[in-house]
């Protein structure tokens, strides 16, 4: 660990989340060409969101559905 | 009258991430059911007012944010920032990483990453105390960018980053005591 790692944990979502201009991504990216350990927690996290978003939905029951369509058909229409 | 039938056409394709967002929010089906309902209706009567071109989908989950802020809410007080505590930045990484070698850390974390079920990650999530909770929904699972949260919650843009780096620290916490009660990981090495 040195200030660079420092820096590129502290930065990791914003990475990530696409937060980032392009200079400062291509500085993360040249430090994880060379840092191992930063980028196997960069992957890890990458991942991550991946598996929380695949595990994360739910389908609207169609009986719900349903009642929205008919809701909306019903509603008198707004001036 | 076109108004109202684009409304159903273009808003109802949202109808299913919405519903998982206020599964989330309200943590049982029936609530989930009349929040999502509920917004619906708020969104159709305020379509008017709503910018053709912007943002339909940040918009309805601003409808659904708002409403279940306010009605759903226990507590009807804003709550003040809630304190979750020092947390290990990367707690779930570093946890995996802490024990061996980097292939049996590699391994470790693949089995975790497969082995956590819909129903730990749902509860994981539901876990986190409400303004972090809200902000990882929006950010992790729908994909929102932080201007879009910020407009979103009507919070600052530094808000956000705090709460998605605070409560994204809570989540992968909540996930390794998952993992711990799986028996994916070993909570010996556990040695904190």
């Amino acid at each position: 660990m040195n200030r660079d790692c420092d820096h590129a944990t502290e930065v990791i979502y914003s990475y990530l989340d696409q937060e980032m201009t392009w200079v400062r991504r291509t500085r993360i990216r040249w430090h994880l060409r060379r840092c191992p350990p930063c980028t196997g927690a960069y992957a890890f996290e990458d991942r991550l969101r991946i598996v929380m978003k695949e595990r994360c939905q739910d389908e609207i029951p169609a009986d719900l559905l349903d009642r929205l369509r008919s809701m909306l058909r019903e509603l008198p229409p707004v001036p | 009258m076109a108004d109202q039938a684009r409304f159903e056409e273009e808003a109802l394709v949202y109808a299913s991430p919405l519903y998982a967002a206020a599964m989330r929010m309200t943590r049982n089906p029936s609530d989930a059911e009349d929040l999502v309902q509920e917004t619906f209706l708020k969104a159709y009567r305020a379509y008017a007012s709503f910018e053709q071109g912007t943002n339909l989908k940040a918009w309805l989950y601003r409808i659904l944010t708002n409403t279940f802020i306010n009605k759903y809410r226990r507590d009807h007080r804003r709550p003040s920032e809630v304190d979750l505590g020092e947390l290990e930045d990367l707690y779930l990484y570093r946890r995996l990483g802490a024990e061996q070698s980097a292939e049996s850390a590699r391994s470790t974390e693949e089995r975790v990453l497969d082995g956590l079920m819909e129903g730990d990650v749902k509860e994981a999530l539901e876990s986190l105390p409400e303004n972090f909770r809200i902000s990882v929904l929006l950010a992790d699972i729908e994909g929102f960018s932080y201007k879009e949260i910020a407009e979103i919650l009507d919070i600052p843009i530094g808000t956000v980053m705090s709460r998605l780096h605070r409560g994204r620290k809570a989540l992968e916490k909540a996930l390794w005591d998952f993992a711990a009660k799986r028996g994916l990981v070993d909570k010996t090495a556990d040695h904190e």
